[in-house]
């Protein structure tokens, strides 16, 4: 059960409000017909599944509706930041 | 306008039902000689404005003051008036509940405002249930009920008041304080059956009734 | 009098019954200390050897006296005795043992203890194979840790959220100030403590502080606790469960001690707590020895004895050996010597024991007999003897005689290991420390500091100390105070305690594999043996062999056998007990009931059931629900006498002949307001909304990226730059989550807002070929005609007197009109078309029938139709597809990846069964070649499949490979039933297929 800081509500929240939005910072192709079926795929299905620090989007489900970011440890659970869609991570993994 | 008496509350079939302390709810044993620790009163009918636009754009926010007497709040806050209060849900994003009618307030509103803006008129959406009581009843009904910490929330004041979109029970509620002591519930129409269902029985060990 | 009770101790007398036979104790007493008290040895009967068992401990270390508490549907099974508070009228009878304890059936296979090794069950139930379910059976039988009950719980149970500042887990000395220290502060503090009084092992101690006997400097400092308003105490309160993030939860017995029928109000409370920092102050286990048959009952630990002498007044014996390889044991010999029964003698593994106590026990004229081991008790259900010999310094070898001493009591220890287990769910490792000769808690992630014997600080001062700098801190951390003591440390005069011996296996005459069983973990039969033959058997990891020999399955976690099998296993190893390492510990620390988990969460609030406005009007017109997500929608509509066959065909003719209506409340509805609206949805629809004029709908598919349908609808253009989407019922949230992550993630310049008006509006779909003739009944001021107000059109208007906003969009193929009010008024418009309606006998009817109706009309119902596998050409919608869209919509060029343009995907068709009244079941597959001999090839499967009273045969919807290229075959359905029925693939618009009759006039 995590506790998560939502950066909008400016609180530590319950995990329970949450829900999990999938990797952070993956931008859609802006003309995808460009692409061959590797790269489309690339986009559509493969993610880092990082071990240690992972950026990943949170949606505020049962707050203030926002979608934003947390740098997470996944090999410890400890988040070690929010921040606000479009925004930066201010912490980044050796190879992330 | 429409006739109240074509409407019915979201609670209307619970107005009257009380759980007695210490035992299953029961619509006859409701009287007034019981003592109920806990009381879940169902506002009248009111306005719900959802309110959505730029709260750095000056203009739009002077059109909130100017036509509720209210500042827009910036974070987990409420604002209150005499007719109106206003809810923050979001960093763009606010509730209007007011005596207005809605489709007066909205057309007020929106003569007042340009630009990127949204409302929508959400009355029949909601309902306002106040949940007032004996404060130990009061703590432990919220904490049955919400996995969020009240416990910060110095008692409002000056028109001014905390709230916090959380869950309740397996639903949502926007809670919020009054200077009283009390917490209201602003609760989706949908889910209400099931939130009278739950407090009855979350109040069981202290009785409690609802009213409408 | 009971034979055990100390004449000092008394108190209310308590009757109770214990496998059927009835007994007396005494207020305050667990249950085993009044079975104790009343000379009961047998409690219950081991798992694998059926070897009879006595109490061994006196807390939730307990392996043996696990009981099953009253009967029928208030049983509990699987509790301790020793953590059973007696009440008056307690019922309780032991687990095991089959026809009794004292006479066990499979104690005659127990017998042939050594033809049962580890990995007995593998190794000898796995052929042939097929047999495993008949062994299994008879296992399960023989074996058994009580019985559920088959009835529904009576009880009511409780969830609370909690949030403090400091979090205390455990009240023996160090939690009771850290508590203190930490509620000086101000901090929000929660203390909880496992047994009915705090105070910890200061209950059973004999210790003075700060000159009082110690339980009465425990009952002031709890006074001085209960007199903070910060301060929540919680007893009967086990915390069993350490989460991420300083999440506990914390089990709370508050009627358990009553009596299962005395008892009123919530029986156990989870108290589910976020803490900002936490102090575990959980005490240590003493530990066993490992000798021969050190399970026959009247083994026990020493500090158990003592607990029960000077906390329960009860001396569970006559003749005491104490055998021991530290100093803290030698308590129990004094206390014991208190009561006035005889001790034998004090054997000590130590070549010469000298410490303080050691000199005091010996100047009572206590023998101790050092260097020696007990290698071996005697006696059949009750200790008899014990047999003793010296035993070389490193405790490997016994070096002399063996002599034998009467005794019926041995009392054990072999040391203290802290209880980690909490520290151990936070992912922390614990690690092996020699100087204490146990594991302390490791270093972890959590806010999170042990104190105490936990911490692995045996002595008193010590854990005073450790506990209130830890409260100090804690609080500090929190913001509270500045980390230092406040209060005095409390005056405690301890004894200079010598070094232990770290013994964890007692040498025997005969070789471990040839010795009597010296048992490790005594509810899962697990003895030093087995753990050599797990090892070699090839077995090394200590998580691999804790799982071919049990070692720590049983129901207390091996909280007693771990630390002597791990060393035993290292042994064995010829390794270290660090290298070795230790299992990992897991919640729950102790047994939790389903009823505490549940909470509330139960019968009518096990869901929410989510009602539109005109629920209760359906319930009181005597429908039948369908549950769709959380909503209850009618299903259908029964009329006196009829089924629902019944019922669904009357209300689709009905629809198709006149008029019928519906509620349609539940479908999601979304605003959508901005300048950027029309091009935000078109980019998420697979259709264009640029050209769409206020006043109109369209109906549009979404995809997910991948290609596949995951939802479809109407979207209405209700003014400039604003529409109204309607989703289906079950996706509404998941479509709202969708349209904001696009927005606020990928497109945050495109400016547009959505808001959920999902509730505010209700829906009474009219539709037939009458409805507008009822609609005009009650709407006076929109033109109704099909010149003014055509299909796909939506208006606003009055409708009973109520402003409304109508659309003409139909789901049914008929003349449709799906009036929208805000709720409040939903119930009022229902009723004022059903009176609207009575001339045409328009007909309420449910989700069944506008299935049938929708499915004779080949619409899709996404999630049915559908399963997240198929794009719109699989569907035959390419023409809802806007392929010359600018912008590439979402989906859109998954569409051309090789999979999804692959031949022989399954495609969307009818299915006309060449028996017209045979109904073929949904989900039923479809072959090619009914001859075929199992396994079949399945070329797809059956969607959606009703009887059509309306057309008079049945219609089915299929997903079938090739299926558009295949119209006029002939496939197959094998049923699970061995019928095969034939169908022919259709098309799948059934009914009208020119769309004229929603043009009626």
């Amino acid at each position: 059960m995590l506790l998560i800081h939502c950066p909008h509500c400016q609180e530590n929240r319950d995990e329970e409000e949450f829900s999990y939005g999938g990797e952070a910072h993956i931008v859609r192709p802006l003309e995808p017909e460009a692409l061959n079926d590797q790269a489309w795929a690339d986009y559509l299905f493969f993610r880092t599944n990082s071990r240690g620090i992972h950026h990943e989007m949170w949606y505020h489900a049962m707050g203030c509706r926002r979608y934003f970011n947390a740098t997470r440890n996944t090999l410890t659970y400890e988040i070690l930041e929010t921040y606000k869609t479009g925004t930066q991570p201010t912490i980044v993994g050796a190879s992330a | 306008m429409s006739n109240n008496s074509q409407q019915e509350l979201p609670l209307n079939y619970f107005h009257r039902v009380s759980s007695h302390r210490g035992q299953a709810p029961n619509a006859e044993i409701f009287n007034g000689e019981v003592e109920y620790a806990l009381v879940v009163k169902e506002s009248p009918a009111c306005a719900f404005l959802s309110l959505r636009g730029d709260p750095n754009d000056a203009g739009f926010c002077a059109a909130v003051i100017d036509i509720l007497e209210l500042n827009l709040s910036t974070r987990g806050n409420y604002h209150c008036s005499s007719q109106s209060r206003i809810y923050w849900l979001g960093p763009d994003e606010w509730l209007l509940v007011s005596e207005i009618d809605a489709s007066v307030l909205e057309a007020r509103l929106r003569e007042a405002m340009s630009g990127h803006i949204s409302i929508v008129d959400v009355s029949g959406g909601q309902t306002m249930v106040n949940l007032r009581g004996a404060p130990m009843a009061i703590d432990s009904v919220l904490k049955k009920s919400c996995i969020y910490d009240f416990a910060g929330w110095s008692n409002a004041g000056s028109g001014k008041g905390r709230c916090a979109q959380t869950t309740f029970a397996k639903a949502s509620a926007l809670v919020s304080n009054r200077t009283d002591g009390s917490f209201d519930l602003i609760i989706r129409r949908s889910f209400a059956d099931y939130i009278a269902l739950w407090m009855l029985d979350a109040g069981r060990e202290f009785g409690l009734r609802i009213e409408g | 009098m009971s034979q055990n009770r100390l004449a000092s101790h008394t108190g209310a007398v308590i009757d109770f019954t214990f496998n059927g036979k009835s007994y007396q104790g005494i207020a305050g007493d667990t249950l085993a200390s009044a079975l104790l008290a009343n000379g009961v040895d047998v409690v219950g009967r081991s798992f694998k050897y059926s070897r009879p068992r006595g109490i061994f401990g006196h807390g939730a270390e307990e392996p043996n006296a696990i009981i099953q508490l009253g009967s029928g549907a208030s049983t509990v099974p699987n509790l301790k005795a020793t953590q059973v508070e007696l009440y008056q009228g307690l019922e309780a009878s032991s687990v095991n043992g089959w026809p009794s304890v004292n006479f066990d059936v499979m104690a005659i296979v127990g017998a042939f203890g050594r033809l049962m090794p580890p990995g007995f069950y593998y190794k000898t139930f796995m052929y042939p194979k097929k047999l495993w379910m008949t062994y299994e059976h008879f296992i399960r039988k023989a074996a058994g840790l009580g019985t559920a009950p088959v009835e529904a719980d009576p009880d009511t149970y409780d969830k609370l959220n909690q949030h403090c500042d400091v979090l205390v887990v455990g009240a023996g000395p160090a939690g009771l100030v850290a508590a203190r220290e930490a509620a000086r502060t101000g901090a929000r503090v929660i203390i909880a403590d496992e047994q009915s009084e705090f105070g910890g092992s200061l209950l059973a101690s004999q210790q003075t502080m700060d000159g009082v006997m110690a339980p009465r400097w425990v009952a002031s400092l709890v006074a001085e606790l209960v007199a903070y308003k910060n301060v929540q105490l919680l007893p009967r309160s086990t915390v069993f469960g350490y989460y991420d993030h300083n999440f506990l939860t914390i089990l709370e017995r508050r009627t358990d001690h009553l009596g299962l029928s005395s008892a009123q109000g919530t029986r156990q409370r989870l108290h589910r707590v976020r803490a900002v920092q936490v102090v575990l102050a959980t005490g240590a286990f003493e530990r066993p020895l490992v000798f021969a048959h050190n399970d026959i009952p009247g083994v026990m630990l020493a500090s158990s004895v003592s607990t029960y002498i000077n906390r329960y007044g009860v001396a569970p014996g006559k003749k005491l050996l104490l055998f021991t390889t530290n100093d803290s044991a030698y308590q129990t010999a004094l206390d014991w010597q208190q009561t006035g029964r005889q001790i034998i003698a004090v054997v000590d593994t130590r070549s010469n024991p000298s410490g303080d106590i050691v000199a005091a026990v010996k100047l009572r004229g206590i023998e101790v007999i050092g260097g020696h081991g007990l290698i071996e008790a005697q006696g059949n259900k009750r200790v008899k003897r014990a047999l003793i010999a010296p035993i070389n310094a490193s405790g490997t070898q016994v070096t002399g005689p063996v002599r034998r001493l009467n005794c019926d009591l041995i009392a054990c220890s072999g040391g203290w290991s802290p209880a980690v287990h909490l520290s151990s769910h936070t992912g922390a490792k614990p690690v092996w420390d020699e100087s204490i000769v146990g594991f302390r808690p490791g270093e972890s992630k959590q806010q999170e500091r042990s104190a105490g014997a936990c911490r692995g600080t045996f002595d008193l001062t010590g854990c005073l100390a450790e506990g209130a700098s830890a409260g100090a801190v804690a609080a500090s951390l929190c913001g509270h105070g500045d980390g230092s003591v406040q209060f005095p440390a409390c005056a405690v005069e301890d004894y200079i305690e010598q070094p232990q011996q770290a013994l964890f296996l007692v040498p025997h005459t005969s070789a471990t594999s040839r010795a009597p069983s010296q048992f490790v973990d005594f509810q899962l039969d697990v003895s030093a043996g087995g753990i050599e033959l797990a090892v070699r058997e090839g077995f090394e990891s200590v998580e691999h062999v804790k799982r071919y020999t049990a070692l720590g399955f049983g129901t207390d976690q091996g909280k007693l056998g771990n630390i002597n099998g791990m060393a035993i296993l290292a042994n064995a190893l010829d390794q270290t007990i660090a290298e070795t390492g230790t299992t990992i510990f897991r919640p729950s620390y102790t047994p939790t009931t389903f009823g505490a988990i549940a909470g509330r969460d139960v019968k009518a609030l096990f869901d929410p059931e989510r009602y539109t406005a005109m629920h209760r009007w359906h319930v009181e017109h005597g429908a039948e629900f369908e549950n769709v997500g959380q909503w209850k929608r009618p299903w259908y509509f029964p009329q006196q006498g009829e089924t629902m066959n019944d019922a669904v065909n009357r209300e689709c003719l009905a629809v198709r002949n006149s008029v019928g209506m519906l509620d349609a409340s539940t479908l999601g509805k979304i605003d959508i307001q901005g300048p950027d609206a029309a091009e935000f949805i078109t980019r998420i629809y697979t259709n264009s909304y640029l050209k769409l004029a206020p006043g109109k709908c369209r109906y549009g598919v979404m995809l997910k990226e991948d290609g596949m349908i995951f939802d479809d609808g109407v979207c209405a253009c209700l003014g400039d730059n604003h529409y109204l989407m309607f989703t289906t019922t079950g996706g509404a949230a998941g479509v709202l989550a969708w349209l904001e992550i696009w927005q606020q993630t990928e497109w945050p310049e495109l400016q547009v807002y959505f808001t959920s008006v999902t509730d505010h509006w209700a829906t009474a779909t009219v539709t037939g070929p009458n409805a507008r003739r009822v609609i005009a009944k009650v709407c006076q001021d929109i033109d109704l005609s099909n010149e003014a107000f055509s299909f796909m059109d939506w208006r606003d208007g009055t409708v009973a007197g109520v402003k409304a906003r109508v659309f003409r969009i139909s789901f049914t193929g008929e003349l449709s009109y799906e009036v929208n009010v805000p709720a409040h008024y939903g119930r009022h418009i229902w009723q004022a078309l059903i009176e609207a309606g009575e001339e045409f006998s328009m007909t309420p009817y449910g989700t069944e029938t506008m299935h049938v109706l929708r499915a004779e009309k080949g619409f899709i119902i996404v999630g049915q139709d559908t399963d997240g596998s198929m794009t719109p050409a699989d569907m035959n919608m390419d023409w809802v597809v806007g392929n010359k869209k600018t912008f590439s919509f979402i989906g859109k060029r998954s569409l051309q990846r090789s999979d999804t343009l692959r031949e022989n995907r399954k495609q969307f068709v009818g299915l006309k069964t060449v028996d017209g009244q045979a109904v073929l079941p949904e989900g039923a597959q479809v072959v090619f070649d009914a001859k075929q001999k199992i396994p079949m090839s399945m070329q797809g499967h059956v969607t959606s499949s009703y009887y059509s009273a309306y057309l008079g045969h049945s219609i089915a919807l299929a997903v079938v490979k090739g299926g558009l290229g295949r119209m006029g075959q002939v496939v197959h359905c094998p049923l699970a039933d061995g019928r095969i029925i034939a169908a022919e693939i259709v098309s799948s618009v059934f009914y009208d297929p020119k769309g004229e009759r929603h043009h009626v006039e």
